[in-house]
């Protein structure tokens, strides 16, 4: 089973599966999804994104950690400031 | 057991490593702008969520999507390059220009919408940052189609091999950045309410 699901990832299943994401959070906004839940899921929606782009599309699978850490460390960081300001503002 | 022992070494960087101090200092400057905008909206709910609706959700979503598809056909080109395969590593990133000038073309749609519509930057905050945000990113767009522009030219004239495809990396980095920046800037903007 595992073997079959990293047959399947490839660059093609992947960049099919961020337009679907990108249609989901469309989608959660055309409803007016709204409230910190909603939030969490469009940042996580996002941090799947980044993640493909920085680890199968810049290729930065497999390099140094530190190039690593920069980069997650960006993602991640952007998508959690956002979350912790939008828990105290509301 | 000596095998156990053994380790990997890191991958090198794809492409020159100038380009990644390059693309380092600019996600910090679009993380500055980002949270700067998170705050500025936590202190102008009322101003921001109202505004907000007045944004064209269809023409994000669809921009997400030319970017996302822009940045796979890149991937392809780098992809072919290292097989040697100067024809389809140009095609490719023709492929990925026509997406990176639909973007354009319809943010530009955007923007002509709502000058029209008498907007400007200090209509309110939540039109200032925006419009910066929005327009700061779309300059990166146009300097990233220069980059795959130049790199296409290039590959044309024979630059670039399977052994020598380091400029293609280096800007195929750079495009999946401008991609990156706006994987957040679009739920940011247009949709987290």
């Amino acid at each position: 089973m595992k073997n079959f699901i990293q047959n399947k990832i490839n660059i093609h299943t992947l960049w099919l599966l961020m337009i679907a994401l990108t249609l989901l959070s469309y989608a959660m906004g055309k409803f007016g999804f709204s409230g910190l839940i909603s939030v969490l899921i469009l940042l996580l929606t996002a941090v799947i994104k980044g993640t493909i782009i920085i680890r199968d599309f810049m290729e930065l699978r497999g390099v140094s950690l530190l190039w690593r850490v920069i980069m997650y460390g960006w993602l991640w960081s952007v998508s959690l400031s956002i979350a912790i300001i939008y828990l105290f503002s509301t | 057991m000596t095998k156990i022992l053994e380790l990997e070494e890191p991958k090198l960087l794809p492409g020159d490593l100038a380009i990644w101090f390059f693309i380092f200092m600019e996600l910090l400057v679009f993380a500055i702008a980002f949270i700067a905008y998170t705050i500025t909206r936590a202190q102008n709910l009322e101003q921001f969520n109202e505004f907000q609706l007045t944004l064209n959700q269809e023409f994000g979503a669809i921009n997400t999507i030319l970017l996302i598809t822009s940045s796979y056909f890149v991937i392809r080109a780098v992809h072919a390059i290292k097989l040697d395969n100067v024809k389809a590593c140009i095609n490719n990133l023709n492929i990925a220009l026509g997406f990176g000038a639909g973007f354009l073309l319809l943010k530009s749609f955007e923007y002509y919408d709502k000058f029209s519509a008498g907007i400007t930057l200090s209509t309110n905050t939540f039109y200032m940052f925006y419009l910066s945000l929005t327009l700061f990113h779309f300059l990166h767009v146009i300097l990233g189609m220069i980059i795959l522009g130049a790199i296409a030219f290039k590959a044309k004239r024979g630059n670039y091999s399977a052994v020598n495809h380091f400029g293609v990396e280096s800007g195929a980095s750079y495009w999946h950045m401008v991609d990156l920046v706006w994987i957040i800037l679009f739920p940011l903007v247009y949709i987290i309410r």
